[in-house]
């Protein structure tokens, strides 16, 4: 018995044993973490509170494009981001109305409803969480729950980097790239050439979409974004119409920027199982 | 070698909420330890597992072939719990403290269910429950033998941090929306425009909403938390049986956790280290938890880690 007793505590042996506790005041939590998502939110002095999740129905409105122009597809672009905004901010509903002081895991999801090709589900789900000794100091933007899309681990990892999370930053843009004409296309017949209105239209659509975040965390007042990721979709469009997605956690020091050299540097290892 | 248990002899034993004899004689030599203990532990879950005062005993599972009679959606709740009231028993005959390990898996028939048409006829499913019973050093017996569905790692990993995790909890439900002829008129259905269906959207959040708490209500006679691994949902269109009549829609949540029991604020003993591995391959560091169960294969459930 000895070596259980050292390492597990009382409350857990006596679960074990078959005794119940008596009851939680603080009510039921759910949370989609792993194991060590769940030790580590805890570890950073987290608890979780409930699983937030939003979603919007939504029927992408039409808009024909321009055959032989590099042109932004500004209905789409709107029906993308407006879906996934509401999605959120009804996520960040349920959030509020938890207590929890964010969400972290924040994951979006789009998904084709089967019987309209025109008509989305997005979702947004995550793990609502809140300081467990009540410092009111890692709220996002106005007091409202902050969203990060950054992991458990990843959220002790920034918070021990000196930073904390204050929104899920975002930018979409639905680009329609040119097609060529035929009098170009037979100019290039055997010749190995650059397709320049190609590059520039990809270029074009991910600058207008890394802008649009970039400008979210101004809005939010962030000192930088991280875990920044591009994606790129067709959403099963016709050919030549692409989604550049923008998409990251916009962080702010936790109260004033941390000297660098308080931070524990990394431990290098060299593991050896397989 | 003892033959195996007549057939007829499990559906007695189902009637009666027991085992069959050469079952339950097994369970209990592996019980006393006269029988080699069988386990899914690999060697580094042993260790951890000895360590810590924890030893295998047998695998036991527990399995309800279910035929949805009435509700697809809600047969998935009571599939899974009677197949795991089946696999306690067998844990309990054994003198384990505790299953851990345990995987969810099923079998879906010869077509596996797509579109209303199959939903709507009497399908049937099999739900199957595996895990290793364990005892742990210096314990008692216990009447209750709580249910883990993560590995001896993370198992010993949890208790050391004061959260037992100590059984699963199902949520599902499902409702039929028929849209309101207001909603129709004013475009929520069928529109060239940019539009939000809210009453479609309204109606998808109402039915998650009762999935929660339906899973929060199990969870609730046997701790304060869910780790939820599993979400499953779906919404389906029916199409009308003439012109006039409008599309009727189904919707449907199916939400599978983990139930944990934990003191608020609970500390974690150990001190956490960051480190970055030196390897050029995959490294050992960056797996984190594996998909374990297989019971929701289709490309709608969205999986979590435990």
């Amino acid at each position: 018995m000895g070596e259980t007793e050292k390492s597990i505590p009382q409350h857990a042996i006596d679960r074990l044993k078959g005794l119940r506790g008596q009851g939680h005041p603080g009510g039921i939590f759910t949370s989609d973490f792993s194991v060590n998502e769940f030790l580590l939110v805890r570890k950073a002095g987290f608890e979780p509170v409930g699983l937030c999740v939003g979603s919007c129905i939504y029927h992408l409105g039409i808009q024909y494009a321009n055959w032989s122009a590099n042109q932004e597809m500004t209905t789409l672009s709107g029906a993308m981001y407006e879906a996934r905004e509401r999605a959120m901010a009804r996520m960040k509903e349920e959030a509020r109305d938890m207590g929890a002081d964010g969400i972290v895991g924040v994951r979006l999801t789009v998904k084709r409803l089967e019987w309209d090709e025109n008509i989305m589900e997005f979702m947004a789900i995550g793990t609502g969480i809140v300081h467990a000794g009540g410092h009111q100091g890692f709220k996002g933007v106005d007091g409202a729950p902050f969203t990060s899309d950054l992991s458990g681990q990843d959220f002790w990892t920034l918070l021990q980097a000196g930073y904390r999370p204050l929104e899920l930053v975002m930018g979409s843009c639905v680009y329609h790239v040119a097609h060529q004409g035929f009098f170009q296309s037979l100019g290039q017949i055997g010749r190995n050439v650059e397709m320049t209105n190609f590059s520039q239209a990809l270029y074009d659509a991910r600058e207008i979409a890394m802008e649009r975040m970039q400008n979210e965390a101004m809005t939010a007042g962030a000192e930088g974004v991280v875990g920044m990721e591009l994606h790129e979709g067709s959403h099963n469009w016709k050919p030549h119409i692409i989604e550049f997605f923008a998409v990251g956690t916009a962080v702010k020091p936790i109260t004033e920027e941390r000297d660098a050299s308080a931070i524990p540097d990394p431990t290098l290892v060299l593991s050896v199982n397989t | 070698m003892a033959d195996g248990p007549d057939p007829a002899s499990w559906t007695r034993a189902f009637a009666a909420n027991t085992l069959p004899a050469p079952v339950l004689s097994r369970l209990r030599q592996a019980g006393e330890g006269r029988l080699p203990w069988t386990s899914t532990m690999m060697p580094a879950e042993l260790l951890a597992a000895r360590t810590h005062g924890i030893t295998p005993i047998a695998t036991v599972s527990g399995t309800c072939w279910y035929m949805f009679g009435r509700s697809w959606t809600e047969g998935h709740a009571e599939g899974w719990r009677v197949a795991i009231g089946r696999m306690v028993l067998e844990a309990r005959s054994a003198g384990a403290n505790a299953i851990v390990d345990v995987k969810l898996r099923t079998v879906y028939p010869s077509q596996p269910r797509s579109g209303l048409a199959a939903s709507g006829m009497a399908a049937s499913m099999d739900f199957t429950v595996v895990g290793t019973a364990v005892r742990v050093e210096g314990l008692s017996l216990s009447p209750d033998p709580i249910v883990a569905t993560v590995s001896t790692l993370e198992f010993v990993r949890l208790l050391e941090a004061g959260i037992v995790p100590v059984g699963v909890a199902t949520g599902a439900k499902y409702e039929w929306l028929t849209p309101s002829r207001m909603a129709i008129l004013t475009g929520n259905y069928g529109t060239t425009m940019n539009t939000a269906y809210t009453e479609l959207g309204a109606f998808w959040e109402n039915i998650r909403t009762n999935a929660i708490a339906a899973l929060r209500a199990e969870a609730s006679t046997m701790g304060n938390g869910v780790l939820a691994h599993t979400h499953f949902g779906e919404i389906l269109k029916q199409e009308p049986a003439n012109d006039r009549s409008p599309p009727m829609y189904l919707g449907r949540w199916i939400i599978v956790g983990t139930v944990v029991d934990t003191p608020r604020n609970a500390k974690i003993p150990h001190d956490i280290v960051a480190v970055v591995d030196m390897r050029d391959d995959a490294s050992p560091l960056r797996r984190s938890g594996d998909r374990r169960h297989t019971a929701y294969t289709l490309e709608t459930e969205q999986d979590g880690a435990i």
